[in-house]
């Protein structure tokens, strides 16, 4: 594991051992599963993170815009980084239903980090529809395949590649398997759609984590705040670009009426997840605090929860 | 004289046509699946519409005329002209059992005549059986057995045994190993491999079936087709009046060659009087190619007379006319005919219990094509009238909302082909709560993955807070407690294959007709009881 270790998406010393023990583990050299027993820091120890909001119709415009102020992909991506663009293409449902990242914004996404001098663009998704019809019905696959550069791929989850992780920290979790290409990405970019969803309240940035791990999903939901925010202690986003250009508003997480749809031509952006989730909530009429998730995300050193000590820059 | 083809020709002609018609079956048996394309192949299920006893048959079942399975015709046509070229040209069950044939140590039997006859019995029987409303033809029809026994057992063995070495080798090898080993497999999983594991139940009975007609090689070289296939023996029936006629009628006197054409025929088309027998000859051309003298040829001489009677005997006839009707009547006056298990779920545009079973082949194909593994052959669960028909069922697979794959295969219409908005309305059954298991009922645990995924717009999955006892640690907790709007329901699984507890589910989904009544009250109740609050979050805008 040669790639230099990047600040920002990972402010924690041992990650380098941490993938050590993933290499090895993956190539049958020890039984023991890696552990990952770094502890939550606060994101932003010396200043108050930063957020963007942006609006606009023209996404892919939009997605450039937002990126201005915390200096585009420059600072995350390093030439020659492998990177992981993160959308939700869980759900078999069109773009306009509202269930699944905008096309054209992942594939904006993705055009960024090719021309930041990124060697491999991967964009993924373990899906809860089956995989070979949420990829065509969310449009992501067609919009990524467009791009046509042999650096960028938009493949299947393959399940032999999942890699138990053990964490040190988690309070309901201690354990669980992630994918393996999620956790060796030199810059995780996490790029989830704002919905809403009946137990968690609402679905945004630290719940899209869901996408990168294996095993039974529906075990997490016994505790599901703490779980999601146990599971991104391992694989905090390098930066969450959250897509509230179109946001689902109930019978979430599937959706299927376009009633439930509200447009709204909005991105938020930030390195600091759990502040993105909390500014997100307000576009539903919500306050922060009001979601679980972001609640304990904060508690547990994830990022901060209260909008007044964000930095927020509307473009 | 019309000048004969040179005889070598004609082998290499019909291997040739054999290999090619074998590998674009297997192709389309491998295309039966969804990789992202809107639909599926159209001749997917092209072998099953070209037979024509599965057209008679399914037609005299359900007593209606299947459009469908216009293809029959072609088949018919051509075998009035040519004869019973389709077993030894096309058939893909012939090719391989061709195959088998040169794999197995060569023995000489004299063709036992008594068996020659059998497939004329079970095609009486089928046709029969057919009009008494009782499909036997999934029993014996060699494109059910041939595809439902590569469906449920030897693709998901092939799949898991190509597999496997690669996996292994991705988590024990190192990089450099992997590197190669891994694009090979991607190469494989693209051009070879199904897209996905799947899994069947009862699939070794499939799999038993198909090995017999293969182990039956040992006995007689195309045991199976010469004796038994009642598709041949239709085939067979219809050559006795085509076009094309073999000369001469009987065995050559002093045949200059090794062993005569009775000795050397694949399959066994000479009687004990050696003549030549129509119903029985897949016009290898075997005989043509070997004559020394040139004296075997094949004519078009429509008026000519079959060389040798019809072989089955009238007293065969009506043994199989009653064994026809003997055998629907003892199947439904078992106690295990009137069994329906509550969930016992058909896929979604079936068509009524009986006609559903009348129309269906058995062919195995929607079980081939569901994206998500949710169609397994039924044994006996009710009774022999379904063995084979397919199933829903949710814990393996669940039905995709916007797929509609299984009608789109199915070559008899017994899954009717719905637009996609009536197939999302079609009711397969109701999803109904085991308060015993359902972790919000049972653990006083937090869940509803059910509500979560249930795909219907508006979903048929409400819930009720409910202040309990959280078993685990004792504290008193307020959990969502699901239960189901029973009318929007279709039944579609997703909730109980997505049911996180180990085993059977929280959840299940039963026939509509088998809600229990306390139940359907119970979840009426609850309905009003909810107060009529924005299911979602308050709207803001």
């Amino acid at each position: 594991m040669n790639h230099p270790l990047n600040e920002f998406a990972c402010p924690f010393v041992n990650r380098r051992r941490f993938l050590r023990e993933v290499a090895t583990w993956t190539a049958g050299a020890a039984v023991a599963v890696p552990l990952f027993r770094i502890a939550p820091r606060a994101q932003a120890a010396t200043s108050s993170p930063t957020l963007v909001v942006g609006k606009g119709t023209d996404y892919e415009a939009l997605v450039a815009k937002v990126l201005e102020p915390i200096g585009g992909l420059a600072p995350f991506i390093k030439k020659g980084a492998k990177v992981v663009v993160k959308p939700n293409i869980a759900w078999d449902r069109t773009p306009e239903q509202a269930a699944n990242t905008h096309p054209l914004v992942v594939k904006a996404m993705v055009k960024l980090c090719l021309a930041a001098g990124a060697s491999k663009v991967m964009v993924f998704d373990r899906t809860c529809h089956k995989e070979q019809l949420t990829y065509v019905s969310s449009g992501i696959q067609k919009a990524v395949e467009s791009i046509k550069d042999p650096r960028v791929s938009c493949t299947f989850v393959d399940d032999r590649k999942f890699v138990p992780v053990k964490i040190a920290k988690g309070k309901a979790n201690t354990q669980w398997d992630f994918y393996k290409d999620a956790l060796e990405a030199d810059c995780y970019i996490n790029v989830p759609i704002a919905k809403h969803h009946r137990l968690a309240g609402l679905t945004l940035g630290l719940k899209n984590i869901f996408g990168i791990i294996g095993g039974k999903r529906g075990e997490l939901h016994k505790t599901l705040g703490q779980s999601i925010v146990d599971l991104n202690l391992v694989r905090p986003p390098t930066l969450t670009v959250i897509d509230a250009t179109r946001i689902l508003l109930r019978n979430g997480p599937t959706g299927g009426k376009l009633d439930d749809v509200k447009e709204l031509h909005t991105l938020i952006v930030s390195t600091d997840t759990v502040a993105a989730d909390a500014y997100a909530t307000t576009l539903f009429g919500m306050k922060p605090d009001e979601i679980e998730t972001t609640r304990l995300g904060a508690a547990m050193g994830l990022g901060e929860a209260d909008l007044n000590k964000v930095k927020i820059v509307q473009v | 004289m019309k000048p004969r083809l040179i005889g070598v020709r004609w082998t290499w002609l019909r291997r040739a046509t054999q290999w090619v018609l074998l590998a674009l079956f297997l192709w389309l048996f491998r295309h039966t699946e969804n990789r992202g394309a809107p639909g599926v192949n159209a001749a997917a299920n092209a072998i099953f519409r070209l037979d024509p006893l599965v057209a008679v048959s399914a037609m005299l079942a359900v007593k209606e005329l299947v459009l469908s399975l216009w293809p029959a015709l072609i088949t018919v046509t051509l075998t009035l002209l040519l004869g019973r070229f389709f077993c030894g040209w096309v058939c893909p069950l012939g090719t391989l059992l061709d195959l088998t044939h040169r794999v197995l140590p060569r023995r000489r039997t004299a063709p036992n005549p008594r068996w020659r006859v059998a497939k004329f019995f079970l095609l009486g029987v089928v046709l029969v059986s057919a009009v008494a409303g009782f499909q036997l033809i999934g029993w014996l029809n060699p494109f059910s057995i041939l595809v439902r026994g590569l469906t449920v057992a030897v693709d998901p063995a092939l799949t898991w045994t190509l597999t496997a070495p690669f996996t292994w080798l991705l988590r024990h090898a190192p990089e450099s190993v992997t590197n190669i080993s891994e694009p090979i497999y991607a190469w494989l999983k693209v051009h070879v491999l199904a897209f996905s594991q799947t899994r069947f139940q009862w699939a070794w009975v499939s799999l038993g079936i198909l090995l017999l007609v293969f182990a039956l090689e040992l006995v007689e070289r195309r045991c199976w087709c010469r004796n038994l296939c009642p598709s041949g023996a239709l085939l067979g029936w219809l050559g006795r009046f085509s076009w094309l006629r073999r000369l001469p009628g009987r065995v050559c006197g002093g045949c200059k060659a090794e062993s005569d054409c009775g000795e050397d025929c694949r399959m066994g088309a000479f009687d004990s009087e050696k003549r030549f027998l129509s119903e029985s000859c897949n016009l290898c051309m075997d005989c043509v190619v070997r004559c020394p003298s040139g004296a075997a040829q094949f004519r078009f001489k429509p008026a000519m007379k079959p060389a040798a009677p019809f072989e089955p005997s009238r007293r065969l006839f009506l043994v199989s006319l009653a064994t026809g009707i003997a055998v629907p009547v003892a199947a439904r006056a078992s106690g295990a005919a009137h069994r329906m298990p509550s969930d016992l779920i058909r896929p979604p545009g079936a068509r009524p219990e009986k006609e559903f079973l009348e129309a269906c082949v058995r062919c195995g194909e929607c079980m081939k094509v569901c994206v998500t593994n949710a169609l397994q052959p039924v044994l006996f669960e009710t009774g022999l009238s379904g063995t084979f028909s397919p199933r829903l069922v949710p814990r393996m697979g669940y039905c995709e909302y916007n797929c509609t794959l299984c009608s789109q295969v199915c070559p008899t219409g017994a899954i009717q082909r719905l637009p996609l908005a009536q197939k999302q309305k079609f009711v397969m059954g109701r999803a109904i709560f085991n308060k015993e298991i359902c972790l919000p009922y049972a653990k006083g645990e937090s869940c509803i993955t059910c509500e979560e995924h249930c795909p219907l717009p508006e979903k048929a999955i409400q819930f009720r807070e409910v202040e309990t006892v959280r078993k685990a640690t004792g504290e008193r907790v307020v959990v969502k407690q699901p239960f189901t709007l029973l009318k929007l329901c279709i039944g579609c699984g997703l909730c109980v294959n997505k049911c996180p507890v180990e085993g059977t589910a929280g959840v299940k989904v039963v026939r509509a007709d088998a809600v229990p009544l306390a139940v359907r009250k119970e979840y009426e109740q609850l309905e009003a009881s909810i107060a009529p609050s924005p299911k979602g979050v308050t709207d803001p805008y």
